[in-house]
């Protein structure tokens, strides 16, 4: 045993850890597990999952949680606030931040068309890439809501809400960003509706920070409108 | 007999032709020019018509009828000529004089000379289609005398002068000039109109500009309207007696112009004496005379009307926003009555009803009462004022009239559910206080509003009646049960439903032993026969009649709040009592203790508790102790005050957060039954039809409309459409 494991390549190797860290498992059933599946991950986690495992009741058992993201983070060589972590969460179509059940995790490694970590962290830059496609950053955008949001919750908390915002709108610059993330929390102090949230995003993309195209009678949600009061207020734009 | 032969006969024709004597013709026109001369030398008696006519027959029958038309008409202008040389030489006032004689003269040689040449006209005429005799007679008139350069201009002048003297006050002869223009018009419409019509209206038009500007100068607006009236008689006078009808509106329309449109800023806005002042002096004739006159032109009513409008806005605003005017509500909607009232006057007496007028002053008072947030309060404020004491001995009919102006007044305020909000306040006050003057003149208005607002509005205020009929066999029914509470004091419960009456939140206090037993009894009873219902005593809308003896043998009734009682109670078995040992006993939150101790021991007249210090407010360290010197010369002495006020600021605020949380709901259901029913619709045309919706009831803020959908939208009521934001969709 030992011995093969010497003679094992360093990508199987690291498939080896992959495995063990996210499953649980002993080193022996890992190496079993990849072994009869030709060391190809996804068929050995499906296999390790559908064995009559001794389970606890815990439902997060099929999940990766905190830890495991964390762990997962590091193979990939990202730090866990990475902004490309939301974009592996959409892929997944994770539910909630911090946890990926087991349909979700393979379901993005198959929609990224990978099977191992290893080229999981070559399709980083790709993924970072991804943001800076319009159409895909809108989806990203407001998947990150109900991602982001504690479960149960029908709205986003503020604070939470701004760090999300802060980190997007480092991808796609947005120069009344800051003034939005002031304007709240000195004016607003209360969770982000769904609404307000998509709004926001059209409101950066369709209004000039000037304001000079913004429509008073555009439907937009009542805080942007007092966002835009604000502005005018502080003289950060002239009337 | 021998054989005859038969022979037919024939008639030929002449062998010969017959020659017409080549001078036949000459001789035959000889004769009839002659006879033409006689005519026009009004000699004519001797003539044959008869051989006249049948010479000018033969003429045109010889197929001469060319020589006589050319004939006549050579004779005829000779003749004419001579008469406008005639004419010409006429000196003065003969002038026309002598050109209407031989117009008439002319016009019987006319006559008589198509008579003569009948058979021409009807043939030869016909078939050449010539001018006929008579018209060419005109026309030959007209261009030889009418148009004859030395008559033309000096007869437009002469007439023109005529007009001219009659103006400026001469008396002159109207029947000569009505023949000069009858005689215009006999020539042809064209005539009357190029040779004089037109010159007229020009001249008139220089002179009206002339007098107009004078008048202007130096008249006072309700003069200058009296002359310009004058004028525009005379003038329809002046058609009527010597000018063609037709006239009359084309030298009206000059008057109008000249007089009225071209100074129709400068006489409504003139300082002193416009049309402002004569709104607020009551100048029903002047305005009238306005009315009438400006109502001739082109946007003279609509003037008019805008300078009304805007002062009644302005004037409204400064009655509305004066404070000192708000200091009294009763007053302050009797100044809205009054002014009301007058411009009724103004607009049936003087404007004939006129209904853009109506709706003119309508939108004005509807726009500065509405500047006023307190109007609702005050309106409701003024129906208490008349239903307490006001309508008391005023007939039936009478007080019709008043609740149906108050209703007008009503029907202008955009904040509806305000007033449905202090009305309802102030209602209660009067029922539970049994301060109404007239029940049926309560009932008269709660149908009024009913008819105005439907239903929902009234529906509440008619369940207050309704549970002051029900309390009233309720007690009676306690009272029966319980005999043996007929001794001992007595109680008188309301029962209210919660739903119907201002809600108010349950303040806490102690009654004094005796009521609270009573109370229990009562409960007890009611509940016994409602069960499932909850009690809760309203300590803060209560009365007592307590019955006093003070130190020197003084005794009165005193009508007192609740409150009020349990405070005096406490005396029963204190002689001093300190503020702290009074709110311990009563448990009566402190603002609304030390209102209650201010009008028991501060009011002069009504002082039945003494207190140290002596001062106005209430200190927590004061003593009080019954006043025995008090004194009064009535027996009965009333303490308490239920009366409706108007509200402090807070009371205000609080109001005005109550009727706003109120909106809500109803904005919400207004969204939720429009969008059901039209499944998309975008941004604007919500707002829109939400305001429209809303509109009986108050006007709705488009921003909370806004709030309210984004919170339907959160709520998973509505959704935004996909591709454009600003539709909205019904979600199912």
């Amino acid at each position: 045993m030992i011995l093969c494991q010497h003679k094992l390549s360093r990508s199987n190797r690291d498939k080896l850890q992959q495995f063990v860290a996210i499953t649980g498992a002993s080193d022996k059933n890992a190496l079993q597990a990849l072994k009869a599946s030709d060391w190809q991950l996804e068929a050995a986690f499906d296999m390790f999952y559908s064995q009559p495992q001794p389970r606890s009741n815990d439902p997060y058992s099929d999940m990766i949680l905190a830890e495991g993201i964390s762990v997962l983070c590091s193979d990939l060589q990202v730090e866990p606030q990475d902004i490309v972590t939301l974009v592996l969460s959409w892929h997944m179509n994770a539910a909630t931040a911090c946890e990926f059940s087991k349909e979700e995790f393979f379901g993005g490694l198959q929609a990224l068309g990978v099977d191992s970590i290893g080229k999981l962290q070559e399709k980083l830059s790709f993924m970072r890439s991804e943001l800076k496609d319009e159409q895909k950053f809108h989806e990203i955008y407001n998947f990150a809501f109900g991602w982001a949001k504690e479960k149960g919750q029908k709205s986003l908390a503020l604070d939470t809400a701004i760090g999300m915002w802060q980190l997007l709108f480092a991808e796609r610059e947005w120069p009344l960003v800051n003034h939005w993330c002031d304007f709240l929390q000195n004016r607003h102090n209360k969770a982000i509706s769904k609404d307000t949230w998509a709004q926001l995003l059209e409101f950066a993309r369709t209004v000039d920070p000037a304001l000079s195209n913004y429509d008073a009678e555009g439907a937009w949600p009542y805080l942007i409108d007092e966002f835009v009061e604000y502005l005018y207020d502080k003289s950060v734009v002239e009337k | 007999m021998s054989n005859q032969k038969k022979r037919n006969f024939q008639i030929e024709a002449f062998k010969h032709r017959v020659v017409v004597d080549p001078k036949y013709a000459d001789k035959t026109w000889q004769i009839l020019e002659r006879a033409i001369h006689q005519i026009y030398n009004q000699d004519a008696s001797g003539l044959s018509f008869e051989e006249l006519y049948r010479n000018a027959y033969n003429m045109v029958l010889h197929k001469f009828g060319d020589k006589l038309y050319t004939g006549f008409i050579a004779t005829m202008t000779a003749h004419l000529k001579e008469k406008s040389k005639l004419i010409e030489a006429a000196q003065g006032g003969s002038f026309l004089e002598e050109l209407n004689k031989k117009w008439n003269e002319q016009n019987k040689a006319l006559e008589m000379i198509r008579d003569i040449l009948m058979y021409m006209d009807r043939t030869y005429i016909e078939s050449t289609k010539k001018p006929h005799v008579h018209p060419m007679g005109l026309s030959l008139w007209r261009d030889n005398v009418v148009h004859s350069p030395k008559i033309h201009t000096r007869l437009l002048n002469t007439l023109l002068d005529l007009v001219h003297k009659e103006r400026t006050g001469e008396v002159i002869d109207r029947g000569l000039v009505r023949n000069v223009t009858k005689m215009f018009m006999d020539l042809g419409e064209s005539v009357y109109q190029d040779d004089f019509e037109k010159p007229f209206l020009d001249a008139s038009s220089e002179f009206y500009k002339v007098e107009s500007q004078e008048f202007i100068e130096s008249c006072d607006c309700g003069d200058y309207l009296k002359r310009a009236e004058k004028r525009l008689t005379e003038e329809i006078d002046r058609v009527g007696h010597y000018l063609d009808a037709k006239s009359e509106d084309k030298i009206t329309s000059v008057v109008e112009k000249e007089m009225i449109a071209n100074h129709m800023q400068r006489l409504v806005h003139m300082e002193n004496s416009g049309l402002v002042t004569m709104l607020l002096n009551d100048k029903y004739e002047d305005l009238g005379r306005m009315y009438n006159l400006f109502r001739r032109v082109t946007n003279g009513l609509a003037t008019v009307r805008d300078v009304m409008t805007s002062h009644l806005r302005e004037m409204g605003k400064q009655l509305v926003t004066d404070p000192e005017k708000s200091k009294d509500p009763v007053e302050f909607v009797q100044r809205l009555l009054d002014e009301r009232d007058k411009y009724d006057k103004i607009i049936s007496t003087a404007f004939g009803n006129d209904k853009t007028f109506q709706n003119a002053s309508n939108s004005s008072f509807e726009y500065f009462i509405n500047l006023n947030a307190r109007s609702p309060e005050f309106i409701s404020l003024f129906v208490d004022d008349k239903l307490r004491k006001g309508l008391k001995g005023i007939a039936d009919a009478d007080v019709e009239v008043v609740l149906d102006k108050v209703m007008m007044l009503f029907r202008y305020l955009q904040e509806k559910d305000v007033f449905e909000k202090y009305y309802k306040q102030h209602l209660a006050k009067r029922l539970l206080s049994g301060k109404t003057v007239s029940d049926d003149a309560e009932k008269s208005l709660i149908v009024k509003l009913k008819t105005e607002c439907g239903y929902q509005f009234t529906s509440k205020l008619e369940g207050m009646f309704t549970d002051m009929k029900t309390s009233e066999d309720t007690m009676r029914g306690f009272y029966g049960s319980h005999p043996e509470l007929s001794e001992g004091p007595t109680l008188i419960v309301q029962v209210l439903t919660t739903g119907s009456w201002p809600t108010q939140p349950a303040v806490p206090c102690n009654l004094p032993a005796e009521v609270s037993v009573l109370c229990e009894k009562f409960r007890s009873y009611y509940l016994g026969t409602h069960t499932g219902r909850r009690l809760s005593w309203q300590t803060n809308m209560g009365t007592a009649d307590i019955k006093a003896i003070f130190g020197k043998g003084q005794k009165h009734e005193l009508n007192v709040s609740t409150f009020q009682m349990c405070v005096l109670m406490l005396f029963n078995n204190s002689d001093r009592l300190s503020y702290k040992e009074i709110e311990q006993a009563t448990e009566i939150p402190a603002p609304d203790l030390k209102r209650c101790l201010q009008s028991l021991a501060c009011v002069k007249g009504k002082n039945v508790i003494k207190k140290e210090p002596m001062s106005k407010d209430i200190g927590e360290e004061d003593l009080f102790c019954v006043n025995d010197k008090f004194t009064s010369k009535f027996y009965k002495v009333k303490i308490g005050t239920v009366v409706a006020q108007k509200e402090t600021e807070p009371e205000k605020q609080e109001t005005r957060q109550r009727v706003e949380e109120d909106r809500k709901p109803q904005i919400e259901a207004a969204i939720v039954r429009i969008m059901k029913s039209r499944k998309i619709l975008d941004h604007n045309n919500i707002i829109a039809e939400v305001t429209k919706q809303l509109q009986p009831r108050f006007l709705a803020n488009p921003t909370e409309i806004k709030k309210r959908i984004e919170s339907l939208i959160e709520r998973d009521f509505l959704e935004r459409d996909n591709t454009d934001r600003k539709l909205y969709r019904y979600l199912a």
